[in-house]
């Protein structure tokens, strides 16, 4: 089984961007609005066709996290600016969709070095 | 000694002699771990406190007597008195901070499948380590047939204080909230998921738990949306899981392990129940078919084994009295092997204290809550 990571630390920094500091080492930074977007819950994506039916340009620019906090042990929810808050975030699912150059690449299947 | 000036043996020295005592679950010597607390010296008298992460600690006694060899054999040293205090160090931060803020650990006891005496194993370990001497809580979140109230003999139901906490019932000095309070005994509760949701999260949530070392929780069989529902809802510190030597059981709990890897929740170990079954007349030992199945799983996943219970008819009948064997007959083989048990899971639970969950990948302690600013 492939070891799944976990964030050690998550901080806000500046007015918006989310940063999180996994086991491995690697450092995430997330423009909050990014994360926004990013939500698949079932009023953000198609429960059947995976479809994503939240419109990016329905989220304000300005969309900010009320409250992040952590569910269980596995990931985060948020409670927005814009009222929403029926997205939980998990681990896996943060990690993926982490924005740097280096995941952003390895995404788009030119692994990096290895 | 006849013609020498009584000196007072040097605090160094003592130190110096405690730091080759090494704690056999954290790997690191009693001195740099911070156990040495209060430590006088009065000539040739040295008297100490030796503070271990938890009053069940399976080692206690081995380790009380090394540190008094290994001082008393210091020159100079007439007398040593040695105190084992503990101090339970705390597994659950983060998530759970907010709502269970004096529970130091959450313990879940889980199954694959029904049956397998994971109720009884989850009444016997809260018992074990109160009698060890914790500060235990018990809660039964097994919706579809709580058993807590039974295997202690509770009939009453809880207080609401008048701020809306309800006031768990003590029941040996264990503080106890079931599920099995919502309902009345002829009331049946169908529990539909989001439903469960919100009661299992507002009983454990709204319960005045007060301050305690372990919080022990009896989880419903299975890896479905109850299991899910009660991780989402408190931080588990950690997770135990029960089979029986039967295979099917061995399946189960193989998924039940995959499910808390998942939801990142650390399983301390694998426990097998009604392992064996020792005659209650002569003590002949008879094994069972396949037993020692739960230690192969374990050694196969990679997870700790933490003990083996016998089949003993003591069990169901002290379960049906209301007083867990730990403490109706403390000295029966069963007994001794959920206490053993309850030692293992305290031990482990110290080392991922200690470790701040690094030893395990998948379950560091979670980052608090952010107000954004
Ligand atoms: N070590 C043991 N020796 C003898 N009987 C045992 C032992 N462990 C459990 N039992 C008995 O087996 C039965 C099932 O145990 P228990 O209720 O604890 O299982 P469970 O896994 O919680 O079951 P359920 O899925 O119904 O909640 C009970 O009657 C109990 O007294
Ligand atoms: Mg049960
Ligand atoms: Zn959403
Ligand atoms: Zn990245």
């Amino acid at each position: 089984m492939a070891e799944k990571v976990s964030p050690t630390n998550m901080r806000q920094v500046g007015p918006k961007d989310l940063e999180i500091t996994w086991t491995d080492g690697h450092v995430s930074t997330y423009p909050v609005v990014y994360l926004r977007r990013s939500c698949r819950c079932a009023a953000c994506v198609d429960e059947w066709t995976g479809e994503r039916t939240l419109r990016p340009e329905a989220v304000p620019e300005d969309v900010k996290p009320v409250r992040i906090e952590p569910v269980g042990r596995y990931a985060l929810h948020f409670a927005w600016s814009d009222g929403h808050s029926s997205g939980i975030y998990s681990f896996d699912h943060l990690r993926a969709i982490c924005p740097c150059g280096e995941c952003v690449k390895a995404a788009s299947g030119e692994s990096p070095g290895s | 000694m006849f013609g020498r000036a009584k000196k007072t043996v040097d605090e160094s020295k003592i130190l110096e002699a405690l730091r080759t005592v090494e704690d056999p679950d954290l790997h690191r010597d009693i001195v740099s771990l911070g156990f040495i607390k209060e430590l006088k010296i009065e000539g040739g008298k040295v008297s100490f406190k030796v503070e271990l992460t938890t009053p069940a600690c399976p080692v206690k006694e081995q380790l009380k007597a090394e540190c008094h060899q290994k001082v008393s054999a210091i020159v100079g040293v007439e007398q040593v008195d040695i105190e084992m205090t503990a101090q339970v160090r705390r597994m659950n931060v983060g998530a759970a901070t907010a709502v269970l803020q004096g529970v130091k650990n959450i313990i879940a006891v889980a199954s694959g499948k029904g049956g397998v005496g994971k109720s009884t194993t989850a009444a016997n370990l809260a018992m074990a380590l109160k009698v060890s001497g914790a500060r235990v809580g018990l809660f039964d979140a097994d919706i579809h047939g709580p058993s807590m109230a039974m295997m202690f003999g509770i009939n009453s139901r809880p207080e609401v204080t008048e701020d809306r906490k309800i006031v768990p019932i003590d029941a040996h000095g264990i503080k106890v909230i079931s599920m099995g309070f919502l309902s009345g005994p002829d009331t049946p509760v169908i529990w539909r998921g989001p439903m469960v949701h919100g009661a299992i999260q507002q009983l454990v949530r709204d319960s005045a738990w007060g301050e305690l070392d372990y919080l022990v929780v009896d989880l419903p069989p299975g890896t479905g949306d109850a299991q899910l529902s009660i991780s989402q809802a408190i931080a588990l510190s950690g997770a135990v899981i029960v089979t029986t030597p039967q295979d099917v059981s061995l399946l189960d709990a193989r998924k039940g392990l995959l499910m808390f890897r998942q939801l990142r929740v650390p399983v301390l170990g694998i426990v097998e129940n009604m392992s064996y079954f020792l005659c209650p007349h002569c003590g002949e030992r008879t094994e069972i078919f396949r037993h020692g199945g739960g230690k192969k799983t374990s050694e196969e996943l990679g997870v700790p084994f933490l003990g083996e219970i016998p089949i003993d008819p003591s069990v169901p009948v002290g379960g049906d009295l209301g007083n867990p064997i730990v403490r109706e007959k403390p000295d029966s083989p069963a007994a001794q092997a959920y206490t053993a048990f309850a030692r293992q899971v305290a031990a482990q639970l110290s080392m991922l204290a200690e470790s701040g969950g690094k030893s395990l990948p998948h379950a560091p302690i979670m980052p608090g809550p952010i107000d954004w600013k």
